[in-house]
């Protein structure tokens, strides 16, 4: 009863810090309206409400179960919720409602995801891996005449340089090693030019050196856009993260820094003190 | 009036019928998501079965004739369980979780067992003898409700509250169901599921087998009768929603009563079949997960 | 960049050494390596265009061989024909299922479409234009209008295109904006083709029923009898013609990024989705071609044949289809070919003698024996299990000095293609 209690004055008070943190950047790229979604009766997110301000690395944490990874899906268009809207702000141009959109049109105004498993075509090189990638020419008639452009080979040339992919442009994807197919993703996802990316546990099987690589990785790419992390390695949130959401039982607990989240008694109580259990 | 009735019989009695040819498939497809294209071929082997047991009773006991029936529903439910599962054994067991290599492993089957048929039984169709307590019927206001047909609406009846009481009530069902949810943890929790997967694919292959019977008192068997109901039975499963008995009794129903319903009214018995097949296609495009699908978590199977 | 070298070194492990030569030297190294990419990839693009050629020639020569009297009777030349008729239709097969992944059980409606469209102004052809006779019997006294546009030839070839071609976009605009996939959508390709059957049954006075369309010679006439043979070579070499351009185009379009593109949809549709295309629109559009292709190769199949009935619309028949896919190897163009022609050849040679109860239990068997562990086909065989047991061998003999690296690279690509799981597990 009393955890109740606590968890709706955070709530309140995460409001209000994400009023003012609104108000210190004002210019959010995502807005999370009042979302939610059950599957057969079970509630998986009830009115969650999140703001992610651009050009930041905001970790979603929670215990598992909490709905982060449902979140994603919502935005990428892979579920529909059943309350609520998604609004994508990009940059320069009207704001979108991506919960109208079809989770290909999602894509193709600049939204991207990175999925928990690796996820890419396995029977393709890695070179062509990166040519489905490619932002535009998503057309079929596009396709079949479809020739990359100098400056567009260089930009893969230049991606897989970035994450020591190069040498196996002519590999077929599904040979790689694991840490090899993870960053092959991510640059498949840079090349498409997101305006927001959303990487799920993209730390998962890597090792101590890689996921600071990563991180380092990350926080470059956050000048070009923003990202937004799901992941549980507490290492990894504290090497880069800006902003903290922390989810449990489908709703959002509290919102700050890590340092505010990790201060947070709530917090310690729902998520660290449970998180080893499952 | 009559019409009416001898049209809602009729229909009743085509339900029943692609009930008894589904049931089987609602196990093997709607549980282990296995397509059996051989499931056609299951009905026919029961069919050719109950000849088989009709000639054996005339060769050495033609006094008996009468009970010749009864045992060859038993010797094609067994019969055909035992094939399926040998089936289960020899090639299903290694295409789980290959769906679309199932659906084409077991069409391999069914041209074999098809080419086996005509080898063994010939290219005509051979016909089966009702026995006398199945020929004719009893006439009420006027329509004839003739034994056979009745007797299969009781077979459908009877075999779908025997496997809803095989699955909800016993030991064999609760793990069949905890097999079919999900194999690794029904694994670690101590249950042979190969065997469960074996005897399932089996029940599923025998129930093809009994339908087989009924068929046979319908018409002359040949090595193509299975065919005949394979489409009708994988429609009416799939438009009941997959994995759910009761979406297929609806199924089996509406595929019944609407296919006898239009033939009456067309009097096409092809008009009706294109009609019926054309109506649940565009049906399922709105309700692609079938009549009795909830929302779940899982998006793809 | 920091990134990049700090990255290197966690791959260092495995290909230390290769990454800072090539680091070092990155532009002749990066020449070198490039180049033998292209030549293993010639060796493997090559190996089917020969085949190909082979099996052109093998064809093109049968007339000669008759003329020369190597061959008793033109049967083998009218057969030959037919399956190169087929041959075409197994390559759309092999685009939507071996490369797309979706199996398709209906491909006997767009076959029939296409033969039917040909026979109907084949008929004509033969009546001069008039109602025929089982249109009489059906109580019509004159020509329906279905069977007006093919009083000329012209408009009868664009039919022959054109109505599987639409067939074929209806129902693969609802089937697939809907997102009906994997077996429902085999499910419902089945169920549509037997309606379809119904419906031709049904219509017997425009179809003739069971029947079917009979007594009708080929767009060049007859092809029966040596006085005929004029007929039938020009009739032969025009469907070989097709045959080769069909090859070049759809080995072509599995080049292009549309071909790389089918193949990511097989193995992950979610995830091409989420790379932004609109899967659905792929999948109608290969979904078409193939249709297209089986009504080509119907129509081509209704000259040699001299007539066409419902049959080509039963299960067994569609099914029979994509064994051949499947025996010849899924997702090669080439493949498709050569499972065609080997299994109605030897239909053909040994079905017609004591072995015709036999040929069905071959068939069978040997379909279900490459489904459980061939999934190549014969082409597979070929290209990964050959090479494979060949390497096994080698390292077995002690072989193990040479060629590493590129064994590791193809021992790569083989466990990638027998690996069969998808991108979409996670996804999905």
């Amino acid at each position: 009863m009393t955890a109740t209690a606590a968890t709706t004055a955070t709530a309140a008070a995460t409001k209000a810090a994400t009023a003012t943190a609104a108000a210190a950047t004002k210019d959010p790229v995502l807005k999370v309206n009042n979302i939610s979604v059950s599957f057969e009766g079970f509630l998986a997110l009830s009115d969650v409400q999140v703001d992610v301000q651009r050009n930041t690395i905001h970790f979603f944490i929670g215990p598992n179960g909490a709905g982060k990874t449902t979140l994603l899906d919502i935005i990428c268009g892979k579920t529909r919720p059943s309350a609520g809207t998604v609004t994508y702000f990009p940059q320069g141009r009207e704001m979108i409602r991506l919960t109208d959109l079809k989770e290909y049109r999602i894509v193709n105004v600049g939204v991207g995801r990175k999925f928990q498993m690796p996820s890419i075509f396995i029977n393709l090189t890695v070179w062509d891996n990166m040519i489905l990638s490619l932002k535009g020419h998503k057309g079929v008639w596009d396709s079949i005449f479809f020739r990359p452009s100098a400056a567009e080979r260089a930009d893969i040339e230049q991606m897989l340089e970035r994450f020591d992919l190069l040498e196996q442009r002519d590999t077929i994807a599904g040979a790689l090693a694991h840490g090899q197919k993870q960053r092959l993703e991510i640059a498949m996802q840079l090349v498409q030019k997101p305006e927001l990316i959303m990487l799920d546990e993209p730390a998962a099987g890597m090792g101590k050196q890689e996921t600071f690589q990563l991180g380092e990785v990350l926080r470059e790419i956050c000048g070009e856009c923003t990202v937004i992390v799901v992941e549980h390695d507490m290492e990894f949130v504290k090497q880069i993260a800006d902003v903290v959401t922390v989810f449990h039982e489908g709703k959002v607990l509290m919102e700050g820094s890590i340092s505010e989240v990790l201060a947070d008694e709530t917090v310690q109580a729902v998520y660290l003190g449970r998180g080893g259990e499952r | 009036m009559q019409q009416v009735i001898g049209v809602l019989f009729n229909g009743l009695s085509l339900s029943s019928i692609l009930l008894l040819t589904a049931v089987g498939l609602a196990i093997t497809f709607g549980l282990m998501k296995v397509i059996n294209m051989a499931h056609g071929e299951f009905i026919m082997m029961g069919a050719y079965t109950t000849f088989v047991v009709q000639q054996l009773f005339l060769s050495f006991a033609p006094g008996a004739f009468d009970l010749s029936y009864l045992v060859a529903l038993v010797a094609a439910f067994a019969f055909t369980f035992l094939f399926g599962c040998v089936l289960e054994k020899l090639v299903i067991s290694r295409l789980y979780g290959r769906v679309v290599d199932s659906l084409l492993a077991t069409a391999g089957i069914s041209i074999i067992l098809q080419q086996a048929a005509r080898s063994i039984f010939g290219e005509r169709g051979v016909n089966v003898t009702a026995p006398s307590w199945l020929s004719g019927g009893i006439s009420l206001g006027g329509v004839t409700f003739s034994y056979n047909r009745l007797f299969i609406i009781m077979l459908a009846v009877l075999s779908l509250v025997l496997v809803v009481l095989i699955m909800r009530k016993t030991k064999f069902g609760l793990q069949m169901r905890a097999v079919m949810q999900n194999r690794d943890m029904a694994r670690c929790m101590g249950i042979n599921s190969r065997r469960i997967d074996m005897l399932t694919f089996g029940i599923g292959s025998g129930l093809a087998g009994l339908a087989g019977c009924s068929v046979a008192l319908l018409g002359s068997v040949d090595s193509t009768v299975g065919q005949l109901y394979i489409v009708d039975s994988f429609m009416a499963v799939v438009l009941g929603g997959v994995g759910n008995l009761v979406g297929t009794v609806f199924g089996s129903s509406i595929i019944g009563f609407s296919s006898i319903g239009i033939e009456t009214g067309l009097s096409s018995a092809d008009i009706a079949k294109c009609l019926v097949l054309l109506i649940i296609i565009v049906f399922l495009q709105f309700k692609p997960q079938g009549l009795f699908a909830g929302r779940t978590r899982q998006l793809d199977e | 960049m920091p990134i990049r070298k700090v990255s290197s070194k966690a791959t260092s492990k495995v290909t230390g050494t290769a990454a800072a030569a090539a680091a070092a030297a990155d532009a002749t190294t990066g020449a070198t390596t490039g180049k033998k990419s292209l030549l293993q990839r010639l060796a493997k693009s090559a190996g089917s265009p020969v085949v190909f050629a082979i099996i052109v020639i093998g064809l093109g020569v049968l007339p000669l061989l008759y003329s020369s009297g190597a061959i008793d009777s033109t049967a083998m030349i009218i057969f030959s024909g037919k399956c190169i008729a087929l041959a075409i239709l197994a390559i759309g097969i092999d685009l939507i299922w071996g490369y797309t992944g979706m199996l398709s059980l209906g491909q006997g409606l767009f076959f029939a479409l296409g033969g039917y469209c040909m026979a109907m102004h084949l008929k004509m052809v033969a009546t001069g234009g008039n109602i025929t006779e089982f249109m009489h019997t059906g109580g019509l006294s004159e020509l329906p209008i279905i069977w007006r546009p093919f009083l000329t030839f012209p408009a009868t070839l664009v039919l022959i295109i054109v109505v599987p071609a639409v067939v074929g976009g209806l129902v693969g605009f609802f089937i697939f904006r809907n997102r009906v996939k994997g077996v429902f959508f085999s499910i419902i390709s089945q169920a549509l083709t037997w309606a379809a059957f119904s419906l031709f049954m049904a219509t017997s006075p425009w179809t003739n029923g069971n029947t079917g369309i009979t007594e009708i010679k080929s767009v060049f006439g007859s092809i029966r009898g040596d006085a005929n043979l004029d007929h039938l070579y020009m009739l032969f070499y025009v469907s070989l013609g097709v045959l080769v351009l069909v090859f070049i185009l759809a080995t072509l379009l599995t080049r292009t990024k549309f071909g790389k593109l089918l193949i990511a949809i097989r193995d992950g549709e979610n995830r091409t989705y989420f790379s932004g295309y609109s899967v659905s629109r792929y999948k109608n559009t290969i979904y078409v071609i193939s249709a297209v292709l089986a009504g080509i190769g119907g129509a081509l199949f209704v000259n040699f044949n001299g007539s066409i009935s419902p049959s080509v619309m039963t299960i067994s028949y569609s099914i029979m289809m994509v064994v051949w896919v499947a025996i010849g190897g899924r997702g090669t163009i080439i493949g498709a070919v050569i499972g065609t022609l080997l299994i109605n050849f030897g239909e053909y040679t040994i079905a017609s003698g004591s072995m015709i109860q036999a040929w069905q239990f071959i068939v069978g068997g040997i379909f279900v024996v490459v489904i459980l562990f061939f999934k190549g086909g014969i082409v597979g065989i070929f290209t990964s299990q050959l090479p494979a047991a060949w390497r096994w061998l080698q390292a077995r003999l002690g072989g193990r000095g040479q060629g590493k690296g590129a064994d590791q690279g193809a021992g790569g690509q083989l466990a990638a293609s027998q690996a069969g799981s998808s991108a979409d597990a996670e996804v999905g």
